[in-house]
């Protein structure tokens, strides 16, 4: 039913019954005699309004029993003023009836069109009909030719609902079901044009160019395409002028375009690049028209282009602020504060806040010049404005710092040039403009360098002497955006450390956070949420540290980025429900998310192992560049991280160990320091696991080559013992004054490798007590085994920090050095003693910490030990001899003759003593049983007196030491043929011997 | 007990603050808080947040169920169910008042939270009088409630325990040894 109403005072009404379900469009003649209709029920009907009867009707609709199931809008339309034809839209043909005799006098159609067309109008005119169709395609036809004069496809390909012509006939505005509003402009400027042509001015002039031009310059756009075929064409055109003789000579370009649309068909494909090159140069001539931007670089008359399409450039923005339309916004959000802006009809103002109020009290400032980007400071806050048309853009700088009495600054920006993004680093301020150039001040406002921008500024940031920059590399295609950046460094070594690399963005994205961490790394975040960091270990990479998006709950919320740091590893985040930036109230709180790096399997043992390691690794860059920086750097936090990245590795190393991987232990192994793979080789030997172990030994080796040759170059080049750096390369007596302080300084840390030592050595003192009795053998001259090497091996439970050192003064472990001999022997002492009775040892840290920093000495012990015990079946006693006086023949047992080296303790002074006062009590008694018999004794006495015995060992010691070192050497040669421990140890702890000494410095220091 | 006791001890639940100032972990006898970062969230007791607050030193973040929305709700299921409901925490009474008395400017629609509790609270009142009501005229021995907050206890357990003793001073008096032992203390 359809029913008609007089709209001034709705008294005539009139009803038309006949459809037999909704009607989907009605449409009035212009005369007002008849009425059109399309209904679901299939048909379209023609009424005569005032007698209210159906005139003709026409079963040719797909029947539908709903308006929302019609696959087609069938949008109906009465050519306008004459009203002569209807136009219906019909599957993919738009079908044309004559009024008044209603006989189809033609239909319209075009190949391209696969989906029915919904929508049809006709231009002003009424020469031309537009349609638009479902699957999104726009098409104008002239009437009279039945041409398709225009074809043009949506870029989405949503469905066009709705056609609207301009009534001067050049553009069409369409809507689509998405809810766009689209235009369509220039395309089919010359086309419509063209209609009333005749009639105005600006055609005629434009006829007349194109008369002179002999059909050079047909449509924008689309002469170019056919430039090499421009004369053919023209001939064409001519032909057509005459064949068709229509009036217009407008008409006549429609014409002939078409024909040349064809022929650039013929000749192939099209390059997009070219049309827009052409574009311009046509837009010279054809003043009257104007190209669309990027979004539609198709010509008229040609098909659809089907390739990628330039992607929009996104435009400039300050990190951690929201969008500048919004009332209520935030300017930026960083790290130490909040900048606010308000911009509503009673108020125009910026809330400076900051996170610390011990950096500055809050401000209020009223923004009368309307600043659109700020970025904060410890220092400042800078602001900036547009240009206006009377007013150049300007930069005000809040430097509140500032120890004299003016806090303010303002410059304005030359004319034309407006500032599109800015930062502010320590000391200095840089602004990025239109212009795109790059304008460098000091805080306190003298301007200094300034230099051009490869491209149109995204985002600028800065902190401390360092300046990143993003800006647009090119025209992105499909979404994608080209963004290259640059990071450049002041201060006094100025330079450019990443110079306009392409800058890595999710599929489809845009950048939405640039900025540094706070340890001065860069960092940004694009709008899928991956969070990138630089990674200067590798070449100045960028590794995704983390997914925010993983971690949203829904798939409308964000995480607004305001913050990364690495230490501890944080990235700050404001989670957004449903929107991808927070409101201003109510006050969004922080939240903090991990980081994540996405390798494989995250979820089995291995791949979270892995995960942690290299993010460990990652995360702990910082501490070498700031120290190549010349910065401050917490010795304690770096050797934190390195043990936390040693610890994974070793146990990484177990679990390819228990998965019979032997091979991927040897790689983990090349990864560990050396003193790690010592440990390592343990863990294997142990496992019983002789292959592997070989060839860790044979890593171990070489790292520890590697360092020694290392050692004398420059010591920059080697970042791992940086700790090391600044005191190595100087004599032992130096690096031992070094390892005194250290001492001191890290008594607290217990897991500091001095301290562990030292804990042994005080252990040891107790254990010398029992053992001692060695110490009087080694007045024997016995003593073949490993010993000298073994000794060394172990004697280094400072390995991490001295590692490095000893090479400055010896490249052969061995050296006549005094302090050499009585260092590794002072120190080997201690620790053998402490092995023997480990267990029983209370103060005894766990075994894994320690291992990290002082694994050697461990390490060692145990492999001496393991050793010892694997020649138990032939030997039956070795393993007792450990603790037990040796009456037994040193040679059995290598852990034994270690033994035998070590100085003097109180114990054995006090057995020399009192050595006499025992055999006159007991003159029978062998030697063992006299040691046992002076241990008892030894024992009964007071602590106090104890104490002094070894206090005074203590001063012995290094006299003894030199004089066992000089008995060693001359051994020496009985080394190798007594040596059963296996050879590696030995081999791996040559190298590792002198360090030993700086550590019995320290000992005997205290 | 005392219901400033009894707020006392609310004062030890935690909430989240926004400090403006920065500081280490502090080592206290009941553990640890901090480290302070300016700008970042961090969980500590109601007492410290409150002298916080009053110092300026930080902002306070409601808890989750001081929201306008869950405790309409929550009223409304309260309302409905003759038996108690559970509460969001044990001491909603103590620290709603306590927040809103002190940081009522960091709570958004505050007074509407106030009323909203407050008819949370009078509705939980108006059951627990009720059902000591229905106790002691139906004569029994004992009586479970569950989900009641130590506040609530406390507000009847002097009026409930003293008039349930004189009662059966009163009863003992009428019936001379025959009912003994019906009431108990509480």
């Amino acid at each position: 039913m359809v029913k008609v109403v007089e709209v001034s005072d709705s008294s005539q009404q009139k009803t038309l019954r006949g459809h037999e379900a909704p009607v989907l469009s009605v449409s009035f003649d212009p005369k007002d005699e008849f009425l059109a209709s399309a209904s679901c029920d299939g048909s379209f009907v023609v009424w005569n309004i005032e007698e209210q009867t159906q005139v003709v009707s026409w079963p040719l609709l797909q029947k539908t029993n709903d308006v929302s199931n019609a696959k087609s809008l069938c949008r109906l339309a009465f050519q306008p003023a004459a009203g002569k034809l209807l136009a219906v839209p019909v599957e993919t043909k738009v079908h044309l009836y004559e009024r008044g005799s209603w006989t189809l006098v033609s239909s319209l159609s075009d190949d391209l069109f696969t989906q029915p067309i919904n929508v049809v109008a006709w231009s002003p005119c009424g020469q031309f009909l537009a349609a638009g169709s479902v699957g999104g395609l726009l098409a104008v036809w002239d009437v009279n030719s039945k041409l398709c004069v225009e074809r043009q496809k949506h870029e989405k390909g949503f469905t066009v609902c709705s056609l609207a012509w301009h009534p001067s006939g050049s553009q069409l505005a369409y809507t689509d079901t998405e809810g766009c509003l689209g235009l369509l402009d220039g395309l089919s400027t010359s086309s419509t044009a063209a209609v009333p042509a005749s009639k105005t001015k600006p055609a005629k002039d434009y006829d007349d160019l194109f008369d002179e031009d002999d059909g050079g310059h047909m449509d924008e756009g689309l002469s170019d395409t056919i430039s090499p075929l421009k004369k053919p064409v023209a001939a064409e055109d001519d032909d057509d002028d005459d064949d068709f003789l229509i009036p217009s000579t407008g008409r006549v370009r429609n014409r002939g375009a078409i024909l040349a649309d064809e022929n650039s068909m013929d000749t192939g494909s099209l390059k997009l690049g070219q049309d827009r090159f052409r574009d311009d140069d046509d837009d010279d001539d054809d003043a009257g028209s104007t190209v669309a931007p990027d979004a539609a670089p198709l010509a008229p008359l040609r098909p659809v282009y089907e390739g990628p399409l330039p992607t929009p450039p996104q435009k400039a923005f300050q990190p951690g602020s929201t969008p500048a339309h919004l009332t209520h916004r935030f300017m930026t959000w960083n790290s130490v504060g909040i900048v606010r802006g308000y911009n509503d009809e009673q108020d125009n103002a910026i809330d400076v806040e900051f996170h610390d109020t011990a950096v500055h009290h809050a401000m209020h400032l009223t923004n009368s010049l309307g600043h659109t980007v700020a970025d904060l400071s410890q220092e400042a806050v800078l602001l900036a404005c547009p240009s206006t048309q009377e007013l150049a853009s300007k930069l005000q700088c809040l430097h509140f710092s500032s120890w004299d009495t003016n806090k303010e600054w303002m410059v304005d920006l030359p004319k034309g040039e407006d500032v599109k993004a800015l930062c502010l680093g320590q000391g200095w301020a840089a602004v990025a403009t239109s212009t795109m150039v790059l304008r460098l001040f000091s805080i306190g406002g003298v301007q200094r360098e300034l230099f051009s921008l490869p491209g149109p500024v995204v985002c600028v940031a800065g902190h401390g002497e360092q300046l990143l920059i993003v800006y647009h590399r090119a025209t992105g295609f499909d979404g994608e955006q080209a963004l290259g950046v640059q990071l450049l460094q002041f201060g006094r070594r100025k330079r450019q450390l990443i110079s306009g690399e392409p800058l890595p963005l999710s599929h489809r994205s845009y950048l939405s956070w640039l900025g540094f961490t706070a340890e001065g790394t860069p960092c940004y975040v694009d709008s899928d949420g991956v969070v990138r960091m630089l990674n200067r270990s590798l070449g100045n990479t960028w590794t995704p540290v983390c997914n925010t998006r993983e971690t949203c709950k829904s798939k409308s919320d964000h995480y607004w980025v305001v913050g990364v740091h690495e230490n501890p590893q944080q990235l700050r985040c404001i989670p957004c429900k449903g929107s991808r930036y927070p409101p201003t109230l109510p006050r969004p709180a922080v939240a903090i998310l991990p980081f994540k790096l996405p390798l494989c399997q995250t979820s089995t043992e291995k791949g979270q192992m892995e995960e942690q390691y290299w993010r460990s690794v990652l995360f702990h860059n910082h501490y070498n560049f700031l120290s190549s920086n010349g910065y401050e750097v917490s010795e304690d936090a770096k050797t934190e991280s390195q043990k936390e990245q040693q610890e994974l590795l070793m146990k990484m190393f177990a679990l390819s160990c228990k998965l019979d991987r032997e091979f991927r232990c040897v790689e983990l192994a090349d990864l560990m320091t050396q003193n790690v793979v010592t440990l390592a080789i343990r863990y294997a030997s142990r496992s019983r696991r002789m292959v592997l172990a070989q060839r860790l030994s044979e890593i171990a080796l070489e790292k520890a080559n590697q360092i020694q040759e290392e050692e004398p170059e420059e010591q920059e080049e080697e970042p791992d013992y940086c700790s090391v750096r600044r005191t190595s390369g100087c004599s032992g007596g130096q690096s031992s004054i070094r390892h005194n302080q250290q001492e001191e300084e890290e008594e607290e840390v217990e897991v500091e490798e001095e301290d562990g030592g030292e804990k042994e050595m005080e252990e040891a003192v107790e254990t010398k007590r029992r053992v001692n009795p060695f110490a009087k053998e080694a007045d024997a001259p016995v003593m073949p085994s490993l010993t000298p090497l073994g000794k060394a091996g172990r004697a280094n439970p400072f390995k991490v920090s001295g590692s490095g050192k000893p090479t400055s003064s010896s490249g052969q472990p061995r050296v006549t050095n005094i302090l050499d001999s009585m260092t590794s022997s002072r120190k080997s002492a201690p620790l053998s003693g402490s092995a023997g009775r480990s267990n029983k040892n209370p103060v005894l840290k766990p075994l894994v910490p320690r291992s990290k920093t002082k694994t050697q000495s461990t390490l060692l012990q145990m492999t001496g030990t393991t050793a010892a015990q694997k020649k138990t079946p032939e030997n039956p006693e070795p393993a007792a001899d450990q603790q037990k006086p040796a009456a037994v023949p040193p040679s059995n047992s290598p852990a034994e003759n270690t033994e035998n080296k070590r100085p003097k303790t109180g114990f054995q002074l006090w057995l020399e003593e009192n050595r006499k006062n025992i055999t006159a009590d007991n003159p029978d008694l062998d030697e063992a049983d006299v040691i046992k018999d002076a241990m008892g004794r030894f024992r009964t006495l007071s602590a106090e007196e104890r104490l002094s015995w070894t206090e005074r060992a203590k001063g012995q010691s290094g006299d003894a030491a030199a004089e066992m070192k000089k008995r060693k050497r001359a051994d020496g040669g009985g080394d190798n043929e007594t040596a059963q421990a296996d050879e590696n140890n030995a081999k791996k702890k040559k190298p590792l011997d002198p360090s030993s000494k700086l550590s019995a410095f320290a000992f005997n220091k205290n | 007990m005392d219901p400033s006791e009894v707020e006392f001890l609310a004062e030890k639940e935690f909430v989240k603050i926004i400090p403006n100032f920065s500081l280490n972990m502090i080592h206290l006898i009941g553990g640890d808080l901090g480290p302070f970062n300016p700008g970042l969230p961090v969980d500590v007791p109601v007492w410290l947040a409150l002298n916080l607050k009053q110092r300026q030193k930080c902002r306070i973040i409601p808890p989750d169920w001081m929201d306008v929305e869950k405790l309409e709700e929550m009223r409304e299921l309260e309302r409905r169910e003759n038996a108690f409901t559970p509460v969001p925490s044990p001491y909603y009474m103590e620290l709603t008042k306590l927040l809103l008395n002190h940081a009522s400017d960091n709570i958004p629609k505050a007074d509407e939270i106030r009323t909203l509790v407050k008819d949370i609270w009078d509705t939980r009142i108006a059951k627990l009088r009720l059902s000591a009501d229905s106790f002691i005229s139906q004569q029994e021995a004992h009586a479970q409630l569950d989900n009641l907050t130590l506040m609530e206890i406390n507000t009847v357990r002097e009026f409930l325990l003293d008039s349930l003793n004189c009662m059966y001073k009163l009863r003992s008096n009428l019936q001379p040894g025959s009912r003994k032992g019906q009431f108990t203390d509480h």
